[in-house]
């Protein structure tokens, strides 16, 4: 699970949102499914080369949010799927979206302009 | 993180002006009014220019330098008048490591670790190994990297409470740094120690920062939580005339474009055409503008 993860430190966005944010994406994407064990805190700094009390700061976001269970003396565990903390791939989206659509406007792109450009970009997979 | 515990570095509105040569000219002002405190578990950043005060600001800590104005306190003690106890629970690693001259590194470190009874000797076999040291190279003989790699063996293998980092890595290579960073985290912040951290590398600040201090001309200019910054500090773009929240606090200005400290004020502006997070490199850039 390691390998899905990766921060860019240098991105003037702090790390501990990067981690949450991918985290919460693998699991609404099901990459990770609920049960699965996440590595330790330790381990997720090693791997990603940065201090640990930010991947602290990430995981205590998870828990609180619901998306992942502590358990004493275990490893942390990627939460069953309830109504907390279901988040579709839609909303996730909502960022990305936003900034495609302020561009289109900056660079003149209407609506149908766009829609089609979203058809041909889907269709290229 | 804080202020239930004890600082381990407090600097009170120090100030220190070297004098010159010619004694009517006004002396060189190293520090200005200068105040931070570190408490465990803090690795603080330091960023500044060449000639802006960081190696100073340690070797006040140190009480290698006395101050002018202001007052230090090094782990509860004045700088000048360390106790053996104190120090035994300081670690510093000094821009040009110095020291052991004429000593193999065996025996400089027979010599060192006797000043240290916390001392760790398989952390310091280990660190001679992945460092690729050989104990009996004369350390006269050893190369820049090198000396800088025994600089840190010598400094932390008994876990300080404190320590002092000028540019330790400057001559690492990209594997290395990685490794003294791992290492950093496990040893210092695991044992609740304070860390003042200086150096160019912004990319190796980025990850291993928690807080970040600008020090400009003598002048602490930005002390924050890295996250905080990240979140807070924003390159502004304006219209002409537009009236900032007086919340904001106005880093460096060029033209219609400036670097403000929102301060956790996150209402939208009108006028604010764009705003952007910086990174530390950034930071630098426009506050030196």
């Amino acid at each position: 699970m390691l390998e899905l993860l990766n921060v860019n430190p240098s991105s003037g966005e702090p790390i501990y949102r990067q981690l949450h944010d991918q985290i919460v994406r693998l699991i609404v994407g099901g990459q990770l499914h609920p049960e699965d064990v996440l590595p330790s805190v330790r381990q997720l700094a090693e791997h990603l080369a940065v201090n640990p009390m930010t991947v602290s700061r990430a995981m205590q976001q998870l828990v609180d949010q619901g998306w992942v269970e502590r358990r004493r003396g275990q490893p942390s565990r990627v939460a069953a799927r309830t109504s907390a903390n279901s988040a579709s791939g839609s909303s996730l989206l909502a960022p990305q979206l936003s900034e495609l659509v302020e561009q289109a406007r900056q660079l003149g792109v209407d609506y149908d302009q766009l829609q089609r450009l979203l058809a041909q970009y889907w269709d290229k997979e | 993180m804080e202020s239930e515990q004890q600082p381990i570095l407090r600097f009170n509105h120090v100030s220190k002006t070297f004098a010159v040569k010619d004694k009517l000219a006004a002396g060189h002002t190293v520090l200005s009014d200068l105040s931070i405190t570190l408490y465990p578990g803090m690795v603080v950043g330091l960023l500044g220019q060449n000639g802006a005060g960081k190696s100073t600001l340690m070797r006040c800590a140190l009480g290698i330098i006395d101050i002018d104005q202001g007052d230090i306190l090094t782990l509860g003690e004045t700088p000048a008048a360390l106790s053996i106890q104190a120090k035994e629970r300081i670690g510093y690693v000094p821009q040009q490591p110095f020291g052991y001259e004429g000593f193999t590194i065996d025996k400089a470190l027979e010599l060192h670790r006797s000043f240290y009874p916390n001392w760790d000797m398989t952390l310091e076999q280990d660190w001679l190994e992945r460092f690729d040291l050989d104990v009996t190279q004369a350390v006269q003989k050893l190369s820049v990297g090198q000396r800088q790699s025994l600089a840190l063996i010598m400094a932390m293998a008994y876990r300080p409470s404190l320590l002092l980092l000028d540019e330790p890595v400057a001559s690492l290579d990209p594997i290395a740094r990685r490794k003294f960073m791992s290492d950093l985290f496990d040893l210092a912040l695991d044992s609740g120690s304070a860390v003042l951290f200086s150096s160019h590398i912004t990319s190796d600040l980025e990850r291993v920062a928690s807080h970040v201090a600008l020090i400009k001309k003598g002048q602490l200019v930005l002390f924050k939580e890295i996250d905080a910054l990240r979140e807070e500090v924003k390159l502004l773009s304006i219209n002409d005339g537009t009236t900032l929240p007086s919340s904001y606090k106005i880093l460096s200005q060029t033209g219609l474009n400036m670097l403000v400290d929102t301060q956790g004020d996150s209402a939208v502006i009108t006028g604010v055409q764009s705003a952007k997070a910086v990174n530390l490199e950034q930071l630098f850039m426009e506050l030196h503008r």
